[in-house]
């Protein structure tokens, strides 16, 4: 099977090629680079489903005819590994879409430096797919680290009023917690004797670790337990869960819509994907042993976000804070380290995707005609009001976006929540109630949000706003079929990583 | 013995066509006509010179290592990489020295002599295998810094700069014979390896004299690579100094520095005594107060220069690191480290360098909205920056990665968690940078002379490595690994 080894590598260079192309045109033939760009995520996108349509669902693990291993420095043992398996598909399935449709927002939301924004875009995609494929430490991190670079820039350079601000707390957070990680691999890396597999994410796996001890700062530590905290804050930084959620409504606030669209359909999820491929494999010993804690977070995450979301009157910002109330539902579902939690977490990172980044684009869109965020304007104004009746269209969209967000019932948000409820009642009950109210909390901003920004009588402001064009309506309409497809039917989804999930939660049993 | 002294004299060409290049502009420039035509044959002089013993060192690689000149100077792998680096550094301060205004027309033929002879002390200093070359060697890097440090002659922080850096130097000079001569009191011998020999059948009340000579000691070589608590010279001496004579600082005395100071501590402390204890203690908090003084200064710094000055001193800190591990793997590092190093730096100071002769300083404003006038250079210097920070696929990320790995591998877990730290604190400051470039609007539309073709790929051609050593180290790190210590 030559033709399926090359398919990951296809895909994880296809927007390098695009890269290439959009730097070799020249500046002012804009259209041109917007096209390249598109076609190039179109193909991307296709190559993707190829890569679903080949996949073999009920294989558990890394599905061997797609396994890529190329020695890369081999007097470290570093290889050029990459890898598929039921997990990371879902996620690579995502990127492929989101970008694609984050070209097409970004055809007219930017106006400045236009051939650098579609360079860095693509380069951002190549990185997020490196980090879903690698089944190699060190290019996991080298993946992982190289995507703050165009994010920086694309945060930086086309966001809002206090963009600088935000992107350099966004890098300095993320830099932080992947150093960790770094001192983690490393340790790892000398924990095994440098021997050909050190960096090998599978070869690793499996609580090889549990009887280790370290010495550090003086003291006699577990290996597993330190080197899981490590890792555990490098990811959680990304999720992020609190207390290391602060640099993400900045981000988020400032970033132009494409990218926040980007960070939390697809950069949150690299956190969890973290969780999932890396922290509880390698230790899964420690993972147990501090699943009570990470239950708590989640808990944290879930009802301390919706309350910070309840209280903003930025709806953007909203929107973001909702992210870090969803991102704790994943959380719980992890830390359930059962068969329906990790598969309900595991949806929900897909699910999560697709709702937010709906959300994301749509007040895009409004941002666009309104250029304000506000529900309430800073003197105490409406900011908007009665957007029900001067966009009907526009209307109908945000409100499939908002209930699969509040996860309604045949919605997609609503098999995910309900799964990872299903996998932790049992463990940790008190929790499960508990974070039953961030549901609750949930629904009231969403609905709260609603009623003051589209009922009502209409502000005289949003009068002359122009109704969706079919531009917009075409990228949003994948996103309106994921939403509801998935609520009725998440079997596609489900089926793809349920052998995969199901291998990890009896590893993660027999600790 | 006569016969013997000259036996292997083949293996000190590079530093012979060094000394012969040396003397031999001396007497080119005070024969000829001070004019521009005769400034050019001596710059082009001068360079087919480094060029040349560029070579030599090359044909000095991989050869057997020996001592020569009765066991007082080594000519080994290692030592002949770090000339080689030092060579690079050298030529890249000699072409910036060539178009910087911060020069003085008259005073640049001075500029290119005085470099090849602190080249030479730098050459001594990484071959020295006793304590009389070794003070040789610091004190001709040192008497000639302090004169080019004040090569500006009318300008105030210059002298300044030139002052303050003798009345540093000459007191870390003398604390260091001080403390040779108590060495040589207590030992009787001057012989690196004979100090070493003795180490082991030392009585504790010898150990107890030579633990403060050891430190003394380390005050002349700690000095030199500006490591804390040695360090407040350096970025008064960096920023008043013109900028070709600050990028020749930043390489050559720090790297030859750097070079000696692991040929002592691989050859006196090879055997577990007291004495390592307390040096490898002594090497983890100055390595973790180097770094973290440089990098917490540098986020405060107005001028570009300044700021690097302090970067550069976290980076010696985090060449100390790699040096307490004291086995192969971390002089590999090292050595790797220094390779890195020298591009970055050459390529920071560059742009530095030409964007403040068109405006007469080097504040931070005067590189706002660069990627709109000179986005080539913007980019290379954001690389730079990039990799400064310690962010793959570059150089710097696999220098720094390589020493957090030597780290860990001996059980430094702590220290290498400082090291990183660090590179999150100076992220913040080598953002600083690219931010003002990239981030910040255009200001006005005016050209930079500097950035010439010539002078664009000059850098570009430099920024090469700090790329492909990121992404295609292992040629590169086999050298390193091969470049090792010869001791006798």
């Amino acid at each position: 099977m030559a033709g399926s080894n090359c398919l990951l590598s296809l895909i994880l260079w296809m927007p390098i090629v695009g890269v290439l192309g959009v730097l070799l045109m020249p500046k002012d033939k804009t259209t041109w680079i917007k096209a390249w760009a598109l076609i190039n995520t179109v193909i991307t996108f296709a190559l993707t489903l190829v890569l679903y349509a080949k996949f073999d669902q009920t294989q558990a693990g890394m599905q061997n005819a797609f396994n890529v291993s190329i020695p890369w420095i081999s007097q470290f043992n570093i290889f050029y590994r990459l890898g598929v398996d039921g997990i990371s598909l879902p996620m690579v399935l995502l990127t492929g879409l989101l970008f694609m449709l984050c070209i097409l927002s970004s055809w007219t939301q930017i106006k400045k430096s236009i051939k650098a924004y579609f360079a860095l875009l693509l380069l951002l995609q190549t990185c997020v797919f490196g980090v879903f494929f690698a089944l190699d430490f060190f290019l996991f991190y080298v993946y992982w680290e190289v995507m703050l670079i165009p994010m920086f820039f694309l945060i930086g350079v086309w966001g809002g009023e206090n963009r600088e601000y935000a992107a350099v707390k966004f890098f300095l957070y993320t830099f932080f917690g992947s150093i960790l990680m770094l001192v983690g691999i490393v340790a790892l890396y000398f924990a095994t004797n440098q021997s050909v597999d050190s960096f090998n994410i599978l070869a690793l796996s499996g609580g090889k670790f549990s009887q280790l001890n370290v010495h550090m700062f003086g003291q006699t530590l577990s290996f597993s337990k330190l080197f899981f905290i490590f890792m555990f804050i490098g990811f959680a930084i990304k999720v992020p869960v609190f207390p290391f959620h602060t640099w993400l409504p900045h981000a988020h606030v400032q970033a132009p819509t494409a990218i926040s669209v980007i960070l939390a359909g697809v950069l949150l999820k690299m956190g969890t994907y973290g969780f999932l491929r890396i922290a509880f494999p390698i230790f899964p010993d420690s993972a147990k042993y501090f699943s009570t804690a990470i239950a708590w977070l989640g808990l944290i995450n879930v009802i301390y976000g919706a309350l910070c979301a309840m209280a903003q009157t930025d709806v953007k910002k909203l929107i973001a804070y909702s992210s870090v109330s969803h991102m704790g539902f994943v959380m719980l579902g992890l830390s359930a380290m059962t068969v329906q939690g990790l598969n309900g977490a595991v949806l929900q990172m897909f699910n999560h995707g697709t709702s937010t980044a709906m959300m994301f684009f749509m007040i895009g869109l409004l941002y666009e005609r309104s250029h304000h965020r506000w529900i309430v304007k800073p003197d105490g104004s409406r900011g908007y009001g009665g957007l029900y009746t001067q966009l009907p269209v526009y209307s109908i969209i945000f409100i499939i976006g908002m209930f699969a967000s509040m996860g309604l019932p045949g919605m997609s948000g609503f098999i995910s929540e309900a799964l990872i409820f299903l996998g932790i009642y049992q463990k940790f009950t008190t929790i499960t109630v508990l974070a039953l109210f961030g549901l609750l909390i949930g629904a009231a901003y969403l609905l709260w949000m609603f009623k003051r920004m589209f009922f009502g009588d209409v502000n005289p402001e949003i009068k002359g706003y122009e109704d969706m064009t079919k531009l917009e309506i075409t990228y949003m309409i994948p996103l309106c079929v994921a939403v509801i497809l998935f609520g009725i039917w998440p079997s596609p989804i489900l089926n793809m990583m349920k052998a995969s999930v199901g291998q990890l939660a009896s590893l993660l049993a027999t600790f | 013995m006569h016969l013997n002294y000259l036996a292997n004299i083949g293996r000190y060409i590079p530093e012979i066509l060094l000394t012969i290049l040396m003397v031999g502009l001396i007497l080119l420039e005070t024969t000829y006509k001070e004019d521009e035509k005769n400034r050019r044959y001596i710059f082009i002089t001068a360079i087919i010179g480094l060029v040349a013993t560029f070579a030599a060192l090359l044909a000095n690689m991989g050869g057997k290592a020996e001592a020569i000149f009765s066991n007082a100077i080594v000519i080994d792998d290692f030592s002949t990489l770090l000339k080689m680096v030092m060579v690079l550094g050298t030529i890249g301060a000699v072409y910036l020295s060539r178009f910087s205004r911060d020069v003085y027309e008259s005073l640049k033929t001075e500029f290119v002599i005085m470099a090849i002879g602190i080249l030479i002390g730098g050459f001594l200093l990484a071959s020295a295998n006793n304590m009389l070359t070794f003070y040789l060697g610091i004190e001709t890097l040192s008497i000639l810094s302090y004169v080019m440090a004040s090569l500006k002659k009318n300008d105030e922080r210059s002298s300044e700069a030139g002052l303050k850096y003798a009345l540093y130097g000459g007191i870390s000079a003398g604390l260091m014979l001080f403390g040779m001569s108590h060495i040589f009191g207590v030992i009787g011998t001057i012989q690196f390896t004979g100090i070493a020999k003795m180490v082991p059948t030392l009585s504790p009340v010898q150990i107890a004299i030579l633990m403060p000579s050891f430190l003394l000691f380390f005050a002349g070589i700690g000095y030199k690579i500006a490591s804390v608590p040695f360090h407040m010279w350096s970025p008064d001496v960096y920023e008043g100094s013109p900028t070709p004579v600050t990028t020749f600082f930043a390489i050559v005395p720090k790297l030859a520095g750097i070079a000696g100071l692991v040929r002592i501590t691989a050859i006196f402390f090879a055997v577990d005594s007291p004495l390592k204890i307390g040096w490898v203690g002594l090497m983890i908090v100055i390595s973790a107060l180097t770094m973290t003084v440089g990098n917490v200064t540098a986020i405060g710094q107005k001028s570009v220069k300044r700021m690097l000055a302090y970067s550069s001193i976290s980076h010696a800190g985090i060449m100390l690191a790699g040096l307490i591990v004291m086995n192969n793997v971390g002089i590999r590092a090292v050595v790797f480290y220094a390779i890195t190093y020298v591009f970055m730096t050459l390529v920071a100071f560059y742009i530095v360098s030409i964007v403040q002769d068109k405006y007469g300083n080097d504040n931070f404003d005067r590189f706002s909205g660069l990627i709109y006038r000179y986005p080539f250079m913007a980019v290379m210097m954001t690389v730079v920056m990039f990799s400064l920070t310690g962010l793959p696929p570059l150089a710097g990320f696999v220098a720094k990665y390589n020493i957090i790995q030597s780290l860990i591998n001996t059980r430094n877990y702590s220290l290498a968690v400082v090291l990183g730290l660090n590179s999150v604190v100076s992220a913040y400051y080598y953002l600083k940078i690219v931010r003002i470039m990239v981030l910040k609007p255009q200001e006005n539309n005016e050209t930079i002379e500097g950035f010439g073709f010539l002078n664009q790929m000059v850098i570009v051609v430099m920024t090469i490595p700090v790329f492909t050593l990121g992404i295609f180290w292992e040629t590169v790190m086999s050298w390193a690994g091969n470049a090792k210590l010869f001791i006798q």
